[in-house]
């Protein structure tokens, strides 16, 4: 199967520092696949190399079956970039800047015309046409670069960190017309450091250090992450008996954590066990606690914080 | 306290860059330094000049005794008997004055007019270019100085020492005559006459005592001969006396010596009175021609402003183009767009090169029509040649930019470039006066060539020269491609 970025063993140093480190990689196409991490991980080393902007020093690279280096105009032009900040002029309106960036990539004055409208309509900039660059919201300069990346409609688009510094809601609107766009058919790699952003991603990778510690989808890393699913249990009733049930509990997975409340009027326990598939598992988990009273029965997803720190925490004890 | 905290960021932002403080501090005082070494004072105060003489003429002799003079007044290139030559030299600037030396200015002078020596230059330039005209009326000066002054030391040497013969000569004369005089007087000729009987009487005697024997009569003979031979000299001097005074001054010769001495006394007493003073004291008048016609200061000025901000305002817009996108990041999106480096460049050439060129032609109708600035060389030539700074000029611009690494960094090579060429591109000092390093600089000056290419089109009514032509073309098509070089690299 023919992937729309695969790297084989890419490895990039900067003089003496190794940014990145031998990283296998395929992204398919037409999903969205996060790379996430924190500052200073190479996410933005990755995204130049597979842009073409970088050379890498080892290894080898290939976006829409081509080595990035040997890209002709015509193979960029099936590409799509948002850069980090806001790199358009200020000086120029907000029309003004997308009729540039639609030229850079060859479209002519009546497809061009019409993707500049169709594009400011898709990113809610079209009333702001008029408006020059800097007299619009940080926000909607986002936009605006976003529309810039997508004007000439190219099949896969690199965006770096597109909600940094936005606020929730606008970064909720990145997403949604991210999942626009994939609809479309189009292949999304974005990199981001909210982890949280990780979940709205078909595929994720993470990167830690120039390393890829986990790639997967955001369900395959939580299990990888815990082992597999965490069922929540709340159970009241006699103290004396929670020994039996956990031991019926281990029958069927493994119990991660157990903590008792004392405090309240009415003693209760809160058992996070730990099942390979909680669908699955979920009836033989009632099952086993037969005669135990079950005040609540949960199957909580845990934040993609904790799991990142998990697998982090896996990789370093692996080192 | 507050100010005190930013007044120290903005130190160490500015020292922390050490190629910005490489360019604020080493680059002024190389330019200097520079110019120091290059600019000739001398060359300024001495016109490079050849001298036109005919071979051995008069005028050619001259010129050898006083060469000194020409040697020490002018940046002396040499002589030549080809006026024509020496013209195209001064045309091609390779020298800055023609002196053209009489050919027979002795005969002119005899003929009481004074010898002309002809100087032709071609400057435009008020301000330095009356350094030909200058010197040429100091040459001049000097020169009828020294002749007048040699002149008058010799003809009064000679004029004494004759003067002293003369007088010498009378006294011998007078003394002459009162001896012939005093030996054509009746007495002296009395006096001879008795000496002459004494003789004869002697001699009879000694005739009688010459037959006698033994010693005597050999005495007597030797004595009888010497008795004869005093009368026969005796017998002269009576016929001299009988002749008379001027019959012995005649046969002497002194009386022709007298006669000549007379004319020649008579010649010295009349040769200055017919000499005019004006040729006596100024044997020599200068005629000084420029070929070119210089125009006022304005106007001389005015097509050195015009390149000067050609290339200033084009190197300072295309300078700051690039970096500000690299820096901002506008330059990253484009590495990932099908725009190519060239693309890039020649886009941004384009409207630079459209703006420049259209705003400087409009700085120079203005200046046309409200100063009355001539451009007589031609409308069209003029823009070609402004079209072509602008161009050289946008190069330099692009590639300051493609190796700046901050917009202050490229406003400071901007400014640094405009001093050069204000001092270095003919601009205030005309290139022919500058050597060294400051020669070299200039050729890759769009400034440089488009100041003489002005010059030459809107004040001399000349065309584009081939030379800056080149220059502007290889300036442009060189930094160009360097630029667009250094942009299309991939970064590693």
């Amino acid at each position: 199967m023919a992937y729309t970025i695969e790297t084989r063993n890419l490895a990039k140093r900067f003089g003496d520092e190794q940014v990145l480190k031998g990283l296998d990689l395929t992204v398919s196409r037409g999903e969205i696949f996060g790379l996430i991490g924190p500052s200073g991980a190479g996410k933005s080393t990755l995204l130049r190399t597979l842009t073409g902007y970088l050379t890498p020093s080892e290894g080898e690279v290939e976006v829409l079956e081509k080595s990035p280096s040997s890209f002709t105009p015509k193979d960029r032009r099936r590409l799509g970039f948002m850069p980090q900040g806001f790199v358009l002029y200020e000086e120029l309106s907000v029309r003004q800047n997308l009729n540039f960036t639609a030229g850079l990539y060859g479209l002519n004055f009546w497809k061009r015309r019409r993707r500049v409208r169709e594009t400011l309509e898709f990113v809610e900039l079209w009333e702001h046409r008029r408006k020059k660059a800097a007299d619009i919201s940080g926000g909607m300069q986002r936009r605006l670069q976003l529309a810039a990346a997508i004007v000439h409609e190219p099949e896969l688009l690199f965006v770096d960190e597109p909600t940094a510094n936005l606020d929730p809601i606008l970064r909720r609107r990145f997403w949604e017309e991210f999942r626009r766009l994939r609809e479309e058919g189009r292949t999304l790699f974005v990199t981001t450091q909210y982890l949280g952003e990780a979940e709205l991603c078909d595929r994720v990778g993470l990167l830690s250090g120039g390393t890829l510690v986990a790639v997967g989808t955001p369900e395959e890393l939580r299990r990888r992450a815990f082992d597999g699913e965490l069922v929540q249990l709340i159970l009241g009733g006699d103290p004396g008996q929670l020994g039996t049930s956990l031991e019926a509990l281990e029958k069927v997975g493994r119990v991660a954590e157990v903590r008792q409340n004392e405090q309240s009027e009415e003693a209760t326990s809160l058992v996070r066990l730990l099942v390979e598939d909680a669908e699955t598992a979920l009836p033989k988990v009632l099952e086993s606690l037969n005669g135990a009273e079950v005040r609540s029965v949960d199957v909580p997803k845990p934040s993609f914080d904790e799991v990142f720190f998990r697998l982090m925490k896996e990789t370093s004890e692996t080192v | 306290m507050k100010i005190g905290a930013v007044a120290a960021k903005e130190f160490w932002g500015i020292v922390r860059q050490p190629q910005l403080l490489l360019l604020l501090l080493v680059g002024p005082v190389l330019i200097m330094v520079i110019f120091g070494l290059s600019l000739d004072v001398q060359s300024i105060l001495q016109p490079r000049a050849i001298v036109v003489v005919e071979p051995e003429s008069e005028g050619a002799e001259l010129f050898e005794q006083y060469r000194y003079k020409f040697t020490d007044r002018t940046d002396f290139v040499g002589t030549t008997d080809d006026l024509d030559s020496a013209q195209q030299q001064l045309q091609r600037g390779e020298v800055d004055a023609v002196i053209t030396m009489p050919s027979d200015p002795l005969e002119s002078v005899a003929r009481g007019e004074q010898a002309v020596m002809e100087v032709i230059y071609s400057t435009i330039n008020p301000v330095f270019g009356t350094a030909v005209p200058r010197r040429s009326y100091g040459l001049l000066l000097s020169l009828n100085q020294s002749i007048v002054q040699e002149g008058i030391t010799r003809n009064i040497g000679d004029v004494r020492s004759a003067q002293e013969q003369i007088d010498e000569l009378n006294r011998q004369f007078e003394n002459v005559d009162a001896a012939a005089e005093a030996l054509a007087s009746e007495e002296a000729q009395e006096e001879t006459a008795e000496l002459d009987e004494s003789l004869a009487e002697l001699e009879e005697s000694l005739e009688t005592l010459e037959d006698a024997p033994g010693e005597t009569g050999d005495e007597a003979s030797t004595t009888l001969e010497q008795v004869r031979e005093t009368r026969e000299l005796l017998e002269e001097v009576r016929a001299a006396q009988e002749a008379g005074a001027e019959e012995i001054k005649d046969q002497t010769g002194a009386s022709e010596l007298e006669r000549t001495l007379a004319d020649l006394q008579s010649s010295l007493a009349e040769l200055p009175a017919d000499a005019s003073p004006q040729v006596l004291a100024n044997p020599f008048r200068l005629e000084v021609e420029n070929l070119a016609i210089p125009p006022g200061i304005v106007g001389f000025y005015t097509p050195g402003v015009l390149a000067l901000l050609i290339q200033h305002i084009a190197v300072s817009l295309a300078s700051l183009s690039v970096i500000r996108e690299r820096l901002g990041g506008a330059y990253e999106f484009f590495e990932v767009s099908p725009l190519g480096a060239g693309e890039l460049l020649a886009g941004k050439f384009l409207t630079y090169f459209g703006l420049v060129l259209g705003s400087n032609l409009a700085v120079a109708a203005v200046l046309t029509v409200f100063l009355g600035i001539p451009i007589t060389g031609g409308v069209l030539t003029m823009a070609l040649a402004m079209a072509l700074v602008t161009g050289a000029s946008l190069g330099i611009g692009f590639l300051v930019s493609a190796l700046a690494r901050s917009q202050l960094q490229a406003v400071q090579v901007s400014m640094l470039l405009l001093i050069a060429s204000v001092l270095f591109a003919g601009f205030l000092f005309p290139l022919g006066d500058m050597k060294g390093p400051a020669t070299g600089i200039s050729y890759f000056l769009p400034a440089a060539y488009g100041i003489r290419s002005l010059q030459d089109i809107m004040l001399r009514g000349e065309g584009l020269s081939y030379f800056d032509l080149a220059g502007l073309l290889v300036i442009a098509a060189g930094c160009l491609a360097l630029t667009r070089y250094l942009l299309g690299r991939k970064k590693t």
